[in-house]
């Protein structure tokens, strides 16, 4: 639903002069079926292991009870992921300035809250300017 | 709709329909990452972004130091498709 809402937002992205990419811990196959699916015209990098969300030290292990629930509502991590450590980044958005620095960043604990596209595009703009 | 109003519907649907225990041991997972020092960890404004190299969906591999040449970079980080 956030990408989604990240590809409606994506031409106001590059009109602010940024470009956007995604970041998954899903084997690349599972990314290119996502973005065929959804149509998707950024690109979804394939974080194996969680490596680089561990640098933004994102990364966290679900519960065993609530594994057993995953895997009952079909959502099964360790298959999308080739690994069977059950770990998954925080849902995080940041703009990083040409010099590689973090300039905005908005991490949530709670995977149901997502910043809307149109606050990210104004500080994209105010960075900017 | 905003996001955030399209992932509350979503969320409300889900309540709806799932038995409760499912959903305590959702909502005690949250809090447990809540009250967890997880957040004292993560990259913050003003931080060095952490390098990568990773394969894009086409198997191809992507640096942040290339995704930066042409200015800033809006960076998502994903859970899943599922």
């Amino acid at each position: 639903m956030e990408l989604e809402a990240l590809q409606e937002a994506l031409p106001a992205i590059k009109s602010a002069g940024a470009a956007f990419v995604a970041i998954s811990p899903q084997q690349y196959g599972f990314n290119r079926e996502f973005i065929e699916q959804k149509k998707f015209t950024f690109d979804l990098l394939s974080d194996l292991g969680n490596q680089t969300a561990k640098a933004y030290g994102l990364v966290y292990t679900l519960p065993e009870d609530l594994r057993k629930i995953y895997l009952q509502f079909g959502l099964d991590v360790p298959k999308h992921n080739g690994d069977d450590s059950w770990t998954l980044p925080l849902p995080a958005r940041y703009i990083i300035d040409r010099k590689g620095i973090v300039r905005y960043a908005e991490v949530s604990v709670d995977y149901t809250v997502r910043p809307e596209p149109e606050h990210t595009i104004a500080a994209l703009r105010e960075l900017q300017s | 709709m905003s996001l955030q109003e399209k992932l509350d519907a979503y969320k409300a649907g889900m309540v709806a329909k799932a038995p409760k225990e499912a959903l305590d041991i959702m909502h005690r997972a949250t809090e447990d990452l809540r009250n967890s020092a997880i957040m004292e960890g993560v990259v913050k404004i003003g931080d060095p972004a952490p390098q990568f190299e990773l394969q894009n969906a086409a198997g191809a591999l992507t640096r942040l130091k290339d995704l930066l040449s042409g200015g800033p970079l809006v960076l998502s980080f994903y859970r899943g498709k599922w």
